[in-house]
This record gives C-alpha cells, sequence and structure tokens, in this order.
C-alpha cells in the first residue's frame, strides 16, 4: 500500500514562487558566494578546523551565525511586507548598520555587503520592485552596507514568498557555500560533504523555527574563534578566498 | 538548542527598567580644569556597594578612578549601574582594584546585572581598563554597556572573561554570562556585540564559539574622526604587534578596522597569564600612535 500523504498540491502561482526561491538560493548564483570562507580558511590553516570537527562546528556556526542571520532575515522580510507607499527606508538602513556594527571583522563585513549588494543588484534585473529600489537608493543615500542576509529576506518578501521558507533556503545556502569553501580548503570529498549537508538539514529548521522568538537587537551571537579567523584572515600568506 | 537560552539581552533591559527594583548607582561626572587643562571628578553618585574614593590626577592630567565594589564582588541579584560621563576635551582613565567576581547566584535571587551607560564628549578620551571578569560557579550575570562618543572623542576599552576559578579547577561552570556593548559614534553604531555563553547548555568548546581557549577578551580602540585609511594602516601596525605576541595552541590575537572610527582587537588564550600584559602592550603601541602620547598603567590601590 502506498504511504498515505498529505496533500501537498500547488497551484501554479506557488510553484512558481517556490521555483524562483529554488533559483535565487542556489549557491551557484552568481553573486560570488564561493569565493568567502568568512574566516574559515584561517582556522583550517591553523590547524585549528579538521574535517572531523566539521558536524559539529556547522552546527555551533548555525546555533551562533545562523540565527543572527535568520533573525535579520526575516526583519527585512517584514519590512518588504508592508505596503509599498510604507516602506519603512529607515528601518532597513538600521538592520544593516547594527549587522555592520556586529560584524566586526573587516573581510566578513566588506564579503556579506559584496554580497548582499549583488544579491539585490541582481534581484533588481528580474523585474520592477519598488520596495527593492527603494531599499538601494536609502542604503546609497546614508552610505549603509547592504548584508546578505537582510537582502535576501527583503527580495523574498518583495517576491512573495513565504517566510520561512525562505529563512530555510537562506540557511541552507550558507551552509552549503561554508562547506563548498571546506571542500576547497581540506580533504573533504564529494560523498562526505553531502551527508554533512543533509544531516545538518534538522538543525537549520531548529535555528529557523528559533529565529521567530526574538529580535535582531537581542539575538545572541557568540563566535570568538571564528571571528579571530575573520580577522587574521588578511595575514594569510597564501589564500584561496577572499575573506 | 533552547529559544529561551538565548533572550538575555532584550530581558535586561526590560529588567534594570523595571520600577521598584534596588538598583545600585554609580554616576561620575568628569570635567576640565580650564586654567590648569586638568580632568577632575566634578561630581559624582554613589550607592553601595559601588564606590569611587576620589579620583587621581595623572602626570599628563588624566583622572584616574579606581571603581570599587565594596562588597567584594557581584551577588546574585544586585542591580548594578554605572553612569559615566567625560565633557568636553577631559581625559579619564577607569580601573578596578582587582578581578570582577561573580558569585554564585542565590536561591530565589534574578540574575546578577550590570549596566553601564557612557558618554565620551567632544575631544575627550576614556581609558577603561580592568581586571578580569570572574564567573564563580552557578553564577548568572548579564551586562549591558552603551557607550556613545561624540565628534573627536577616543577610547580604549578592553574587558577580560575568565572561565572561572581556574586555580581550583573551577572552569565554565557558570549558568550564564551574557554582554551586551553598543558603540555609537556621531549617533551611529559602530560596533556592536551579543556575547552569551551557557556552559550548562551548550557547548562552548565548539570551534565555531570558544574552541579550545578558556579566556576571551576584547578591546575597543576609537577615535572619531579619523578616515577609514588611517585605520587601515593601524589595523596593519597593530597587527604586526598581535603576530608578535600570538603563539598557536596557546594564545590567539586578531586586529580588525570596525565599519568607522575604529578598530577592536580580539584575543583567546588558553591561560590568563599573557592577556593583560598583551593588551597593555597593545594599548601603549595604539596610543602612542593614535595620540602621540604614552600610556601611563594605572597604579592600583589596595
Amino acid at each position: 500500500m502506498k504511504p498515505e500523504r498529505e496533500s501537498a498540491a500547488l497551484t501554479p502561482s506557488e510553484e512558481l514562487a517556490h521555483l524562483r526561491l529554488l533559483h535565487l538560493a542556489d549557491s551557484a548564483l552568481p553573486i560570488g558566494s564561493l569565493a568567502h570562507s568568512f574566516g574559515v580558511e584561517t582556522l583550517v590553516s591553523a590547524e585549528l578546523l579538521r574535517v572531523s570537527d566539521l558536524p559539529g562546528f556547522l552546527q555551533g556556526y548555525l546555533q551562533e551565525t545562523g540565527m543572527l542571520e535568520a533573525t535579520a532575515c526575516r526583519e527585512a522580510f517584514q519590512l518588504a511586507q508592508t505596503d509599498e507607499e510604507e516602506f519603512d527606508a529607515a528601518r532597513w538602513v538600521e538592520i544593516n548598520d547594527f549587522l555592520s556594527a556586529l560584524k566586526v571583522a573587516r573581510e566578513s563585513r566588506t564579503a556579506s555587503a559584496t554580497l548582499g549588494r549583488n544579491f539585490l543588484q541582481a534581484a533588481l534585473g528580474l523585474g520592477d520592485f519598488r520596495v527593492l529600489r527603494e531599499a538601494r537608493e536609502a542604503s546609497l543615500e546614508s552610505a549603509s552596507l547592504t548584508h546578505q542576509s537582510a537582502a535576501f529576506g527583503l527580495v523574498s518578501g518583495a517576491l512573495g514568498f513565504e517566510e520561512t521558507r525562505a529563512v530555510l533556503a537562506y540557511l541552507h545556502q550558507m551552509s552549503a557555500c561554508l562547506i563548498s569553501a571546506c571542500q576547497r580548503l581540506m580533504p573533504l570529498g564529494q560523498t562526505e560533504a553531502t551527508r554533512i549537508l543533509w544531516n545538518l538539514k534538522p538543525a537549520i529548521v531548529e535555528v529557523a523555527t528559533n529565529s521567530t522568538s526574538f529580535t535582531l537587537e537581542a539575538a545572541n551571537c557568540t563566535t570568538p574563534l571564528l571571528d579571530w579567523g575573520a580577522m587574521e584572515h588578511p595575514a594569510l600568506a597564501t589564500r584561496l578566498f577572499v575573506s | 538548542m533552547a529559544a529561551t537560552a538565548k533572550h538575555t539581552l532584550q530581558d535586561i533591559t526590560q529588567e534594570i527598567s523595571e520600577p521598584g527594583r534596588a538598583c545600585s548607582l554609580l554616576r561620575l561626572n568628569f570635567s576640565r580644569d580650564s586654567a590648569s587643562g586638568q580632568t577632575f571628578l566634578a561630581d559624582s553618585f554613589q550607592e553601595p556597594p559601588l564606590k569611587v574614593v576620589r579620583a587621581f590626577t595623572l602626570e599628563d592630567g588624566t583622572a584616574l578612578a579606581h571603581l570599587h565594589n565594596v562588597s567584594g564582588g557581584l551577588l546574585g541579584g544586585d542591580r548594578l549601574t554605572l553612569q559615566v560621563n567625560l565633557a568636553s576635551e577631559t581625559n579619564v582613565q577607569l580601573t578596578t582594584t582587582g578581578a570582577t567576581r561573580i558569585y554564585r547566584k542565590r536561591e530565589g535571587f534574578s540574575t546578577t546585572t550590570q549596566c553601564n551607560e557612557i558618554f565620551v564628549g567632544a575631544g575627550a578620551l576614556l581609558e577603561y581598563l580592568p581586571d578580569a571578569t570572574i564567573p564563580y560557579a552557578g553564577a548568572r550575570y548579564v551586562q549591558r554597556t552603551s557607550i556613545d562618543l561624540a565628534a573627536g572623542a577616543g577610547m580604549f576599552w578592553w574587558e577580560i572573561i575568565a572561565p572561572g576559578r581556574e586555580a581550583r579547577g573551577e572552569l565554565f561552570q557558570y549558568e550564564e554570562f551574557a554582554i551586551g556593548t553598543r558603540v555609537s559614534a556621531l549617533g551611529r553604531r559602530i560596533a556592536a556585540e551579543n556575547f552569551c555563553l551557557r556552559p550548562m547548555r551548550e557547548n562552548v568548546s565548539s570551534i565555531a564559539r570558544l574552541g579550545h581557549f578558556r579566556y576571551a577578551a576584547t578591546f575597543y580602540i576609537c577615535r572619531v574622526g579619523l578616515e577609514a585609511g588611517a585605520w587601515r594602516g593601524t589595523e596593519d601596525r597593530l597587527r604586526e604587534l598581535t603576530a608578535s605576541v600570538t603563539r598557536r595552541g596557546e594564545i590567539l590575537w586578531g586586529v580588525s578596522s570596525l565599519v568607522a572610527h575604529g578598530l577592536v582587537v580580539r584575543c583567546l588564550a588558553r591561560n590568563g597569564r599573557e592577556v593583560l600584559p598583551g593588551l597593555q602592550a597593545i594599548w601603549r603601541n595604539a596610543k602612542r600612535h593614535l595620540y602621540d602620547r604614552e600610556a601611563i598603567p594605572p597604579r592600583k590601590v589596595n
């Protein structure tokens, strides 16, 4: 007997939104995601991170950095849900300025801002989205950076994706990109990389769920060792990654 | 991971503002004597256990004040507030008389909290150079710090977090240690930190957190108005120093420019012996570079 399944029929518009979300959350989207390790390259170089450490490291990374980015993604998403006439540009700038202040390592901050700017630019090329235009203008006027998680949330809201799915997709591509970086830095084969990302999915769901519980201002992110790696990345003699 | 484990910074804002709380306040206002150019403690408001006996004048006219806690440490349920206001062109050095001990949370008492509200006026310089903070087994501590820097204001601000009473083998036995820091310059945030460890609930030795290191220190170095290029140069200069004192596996030092007006130094160490000397070396180097002045280590009083 076939197992009973919930009715999961999507309407054509939901199917279209699902495909669009898959497209934008693909780590192969040409915005430069694969050029950054966010400090992991330094940890590997210093022999502080080995293949056997990866599952635990990624779990902690999701609980800390993932939680912060998920919260930012949600807050930006909700900004796009307001009537286009009432887009809160000041709050958009505030979210991004706060992320800039929290990201104390220069290279990681710049990486997040480069990816965010590229992502927003890519989305603006897909259609006429007033919220996205206003957000970009507000960032330019205030000389504020546009961080990737915030840009992803804002674009997802503007395109009418479902909020939690957008957060899940963001966390998933963030994890996939980091594992991809690890494949280039460590003796990590495709099968093992696939297994690690597969096993990480419950943690991604947990972080996405928990991120509904608090505000960006209150989201903790305690990653001193990774911060050190990101801060000292410019000092590496040989680098595969920009950050 | 429990969602509630990550609410601390939001909670303290609410708790501190609750009416009717027994809240110890130490307020210090520093001014500049126009005739001598020296900084002096113009007025203060002091409630036990927080106390400053007097301010000393250093050889360069800086006012040095020792922050005392006459109860010997922070007790469960303590709600302390420190407000420091530096008038324009003042120079102030604040230090502690020893390590800040955070005792076990007592049954029936709430989390120990400390709220620091700091304003550094135009052209003023604050040097905040405390000893380490040691959370004892069972301690629950939440600190919230807000620092506002005016035009031309500067700051050297470090904090050292110990894992516990290391000498008796008490490592990461506290319940919670959370620090929320916000640094703003000209009304815009330039640095923020939401640091929270709960060793009983999460793996603090995850490589995403502390790894095998036990001590963590953060050192903010700011001077409002310096251009980004100048900070990159300072970053490179300090990196030469931090690289010389980094010993893989034992103590790591990192340095990076903030989004504007400053930079941050991070340290992770297996033991605490080299942390304070390292911070002092960076402070001396940075002060000479940024202010063309010598750093004067604070005298300790007993």
